[in-house]
């Protein structure tokens, strides 16, 4: 809520120019047009999925199926649209109604039996990727029986053309420059301390000129994909969700001390169970997402996507023990590892090698999420 | 004879922030002395000074132990020079037994192994030196607050320490506990221990102190022997004001019954053993009624209960409001106008990580949601009335209230449950651990509360507080309730005799 710059701020851009600087002279294809489209096509993936992992971690708990989640789902669309010719919105409508329901269940069994989390989600890390490669049988199976494009097809190929991707940018900018003043307004009100008007105003000039820049780049292509259309919503409705409901609050409040938050009368199961079902119908949507960019459903879709989710809260300052964590910080450690995978999938780096760096990233997001906390 | 531990004009800077002022102040061999001071007052700062957590040099002014200008680094250099501190938040490991804990870190080896034997032996040793009829093989997690106190006490004897702090070591501890703990801290005085003893309880300080020193805002006021001063000087020279009336009671005429309670029996939901037995009591409006009794008497068990967070009821029936109140939760008894402030306000009370704002309106957020989203202009207005009117001292709403004193959080604690403008208020422990300064704000919230025609149960572990605030008083005895006593025929003794029943 309060906008101060941190050291992790600081330290989070830092890496994240360290990153694309090194990608763009080490292979300059990293800052074409094309591939900034494709990138921001990852990161939507990277950072849905990282959306829904937020809901659970801040509550103190965590999801380790998610990955697999997405593989299955994906599968199961795929299944249903290519081998069952079911038309592609039936064939997602009910994937995603069968995802809410697992993820709420599996909530359910781990308030109800007072479970750990870890060991729930991390059984079915295991049952649903043997369920994912049953229902593929092992094979892989395209998104659409023909080549003519379907609703799935289109989740990842589908742009929004030039023009309107400038007059969205456009709108984009002034409902921020709105927000601001009427944040501003009501902090003065309530004589609640305020960033200087120019500072407060400059970082959003910044925040204004990343979005453009973004929608000229992608223009340069084909205009905005729409997975960073799903992401813009997705972001916006977790943001509407976590800063401006109770439900939110209650999430806050039961990461930081859930006996605290229960005697406060807040329904603690119930908000956590809430919070599993709406990280099931994320998973959902990374799944046709990432299944739809890959074109077909293999056994390897998904494959440790929970633990990118997990980075990119911890490296966005979301803290694992819950209560802590912000939006912005998700998306930041979203495009922090997307920008990482991107570029070693341009430089063709050996597959060890991509293990290793997420590996060191997530180590040194932990490091440095428990090295603020005691400084 | 030299002071075994001195301090001269000891100055402590936080950036931005001056934490002592100037502290003066000498212990003797076989001294208890008292520190007393509000909250804020600098104590704490003093201990850590004394114990090595602030190291030498982060420091103005001189630190003698014998005489000599002790450089103490770090923890282990001021253990080193016999100085041990036993803190309010005891560091016992709850799954190792006493004799374990007891030489936890120190343990007796014999080629590279544990000696168990050893231990065992040494540990009888130490426990039959101060009377501590205690078995070694227990586990920690089985004991009690009270024994377990006596254990880290015993654990800093294992370490032949000379000097010990205790950091308000009664506060958790019930009457008969406390009497125990001050008979073996006699008793190690008598041995020439020298004991610096921190509470706010000014009853045990001039019950067991040879001398008491206050401090107030970083200084040290004034050192006199406890034979030569008394609870009235203390206490104006503390918050360097006179108080006159300590309890500000207001009587209004209790109207009719809010809250009422029939033959409640109710067993642990864990165990399924029977704590509370046949209880019967109402509350009316306007009218503050007390519950005393030793701890572990069901008297926080019967609070959260009512309020739907503790226990399984075998019998009895409850009504509030006129209307039946059976089972409810949490979130129900807030709405029917309930309203619970825990004994524990770290662990039940608060979002420790989160600000002022969100914790003074977390039981409140319906109330501010419209169409779903919270309405954050009217939310902060809320809040700025709580912050204000409460006087919670911190810069605005967004200072987290993990960094607040234990005065302040309390009255975070009370907003919270006020805000949801409840009927029926509990207060559990309302004035634990909290300065004079600030128990006087909350006895006056009691008036305004019993004024406006709402009714008040409070639980207390202090008679004073009980006899001082209360209309009618009941003790709870092993889970079973007195009949209540009304205020005018309240004695100590009665009230305790009632207790131990």
């Amino acid at each position: 809520m309060n906008s101060k710059f941190s050291i992790r701020d600081f330290s989070n851009i830092f890496a994240l120019l360290a990153i694309w600087i090194f990608f763009g002279v080490v292979s300059p294809t990293f800052v074409s047009p094309r591939n900034l489209s494709n990138l921001s096509v990852e990161l939507a993936i990277t950072a849905v999925l990282a959306l829904g992992m937020f809901l659970i971690i801040l509550t103190g708990e965590i999801d380790l199926a998610a990955g697999s989640g997405v593989g299955l789902f994906g599968g199961v669309a795929a299944v249903l649209a290519c081998n069952h010719h079911w038309p592609a919105p039936a064939a997602l409508l009910v994937t995603l109604i069968v995802a809410v329901t697992i993820w709420g269940l599996m909530g359910t069994l781990i308030v109800k039996e007072a479970l750990p989390s870890f060991i729930i989600t991390l059984a079915g890390m295991l049952i649903f990727k043997g369920l994912h490669w049953k229902i593929i049988d092992y094979k892989t199976v395209p998104i659409a029986p023909s080549s003519e494009p379907t609703m799935f097809t289109l989740l990842t190929t589908w742009f929004l053309p030039p023009l309107p991707s400038l007059l969205l940018g456009a709108a984009i900018v002034a409902a921020l420059v709105l927000a601001e003043m009427k944040n501003r307004r009501r902090r003065a009100e309530a004589e609640l301390p305020l960033d200087p008007a120019d500072i407060a105003y400059s970082k959003l000039l910044i925040v204004a000129q990343i979005i453009l820049l973004f929608v000229v780049v992608a223009n340069q292509y084909q205009g905005i994909p729409l997975p960073a259309l799903i992401l813009g919503s997705t972001a916006f409705i977790i943001h509407m969700l976590t800063q401006h409901t109770p439900f939110g609050r209650h999430l806050y409040a039961i990461g930081g001390n859930a006996e605290a938050a229960a005697i406060s009368g807040i329904p603690v199961k119930g908000t956590i169970i809430a919070a599993f079902a709406i990280a099931g119908s994320i998973v959902g949507l990374t799944g046709f997402m990432q299944t739809a960019y890959n074109a077909y459903s293999t056994s390897t879709i998904g494959a440790e996507m929970e633990l990118d989710a997990v980075a990119a809260c911890v490296i966005g300052g979301t803290s694992l023990r819950g209560g802590r964590g912000t939006i912005a910080g998700v998306l930041f450690g979203a495009l922090i590892m997307a920008s990482l995978l991107n570029g070693m999938t341009l430089m063709a780096v050996e597959p060890a090698y991509k293990l290793f760096a997420r590996g060191i990233v997530l180590a040194s997001a932990v490091w440095m999420d428990e090295r603020m906390k005691r400084a | 004879m030299p002071a075994i531990l001195e301090a001269e004009k000891i100055v402590k800077r936080f950036t931005g922030v001056v934490a002592l002022k100037s502290v003066s102040f000498d212990l003797q061999p076989g001294e208890i002395h008292a520190l007393v001071g509000e909250n804020g007052a600098g104590k704490s700062t003093l201990i850590k000074v004394l114990s090595g957590i602030h190291p030498a040099g982060s420091f103005e002014g001189a630190l003698r132990v014998d005489g000599r200008v002790a450089d103490l680094k770090k923890i282990s250099d001021a253990e080193a020079a016999g100085i041990s501190v036993i803190y309010q938040e005891l560091a016992l490991v709850g799954e190792m037994t006493v004799a374990e804990n007891i030489f936890l870190g120190h343990e007796p080896v014999r080629g590279g192994l544990v000696d168990w034997l050893k231990m065992d032996r040494d540990a009888r040793e130490l426990l039959l030196r101060f009377n501590l009829k205690l078995n070694p093989e227990t586990l920690i997690k089985d004991l009690g607050v009270g024994h377990q106190q006596l254990v880290e006490i015993v654990k800093a004897l294992a370490r032949k320490s000379r000097i010990l702090i205790l950091d308000e070591p009664t506060a958790a501890l019930s009457g008969p506990e406390v009497e125990v703990l001050l008979n073996i801290l006699r008793d190690l005085r008598k041995q020439g221990l020298s004991i610096i003893y921190i509470s706010h309880k000014l009853e045990e300080v001039f019950g067991i102190a040879d001398r008491i020193t206050v401090l107030r805002d970083g200084e040290s006021i004034v050192t006199a022997r406890a034979s030569e001063t008394d609870r009235a000087t203390i206490i104006r020279q503390m918050v360097g004001r006179e108080i006159t009336d300590f309890y500000p009671r207001r009587h209004a005429t209790p109207g009719e019954a809010l809250l009422s309670v029939q033959n409640l029996t109710v067993a642990d939901a864990k165990s399924g053993k029977a704590m509370l037995h046949d209880i019967s009591f109402t509350v009316n409006a306007g009218e503050v009624l007390g519950i005393g009794g030793l701890m572990g008497a069901g008297r926080s068990e019967l609070l959260m209960h009512l309020f739907g967070a503790w226990g399984k009821r075998l019998a009895g029936s409850v009504t509030l409001g006129g209307a039946p109140f059976d089972h409810p939760t949490p979130a129900e008894a807030i709405q029917r106008g309930l309203a619970l402030v825990s004994e524990d306000r770290k662990r039940y009370g608060l979002v420790l990580s989160h600000s002022i704002g969100f914790n003074l309106s977390l039981s409140s957020l319906k109330r501010f949601a419209t169409g779903g989203f919270i309405d954050q202009q009217a939310e902060l207005k809320k809040n700025n009335e709580f912050f204000a009117s409460l006087r919670i001292k911190a810069p605005n709403l967004e200072t987290r209230v993990g960094g607040l004193s234990g005065g302040n959080q309390q009255k975070v604690v009370l907003g919270k449950a006020l805000m949801s403008e409840p009927q029926v208020v509990f207060l559990d422990e309302p004035t634990r651990g909290i300065d004079v300064g600030a128990k006087l704000e909350v006895y006056e919230l009691v008036n305004q509360l019993i004024s406006a025609g709402k009714a008040v149960v409070i639980v207390s572990s202090e008679l004073p507080e009980l006899m001082g605030m209360s209309d009618r008083i009941v003790m709870l005895s092993r889970g079973r309730l007195s009949r209540p006593i009304l205020r005018a025929e309240a004695t100590p003794e009665l009230l305790m005799q009632n207790a131990m029943a």
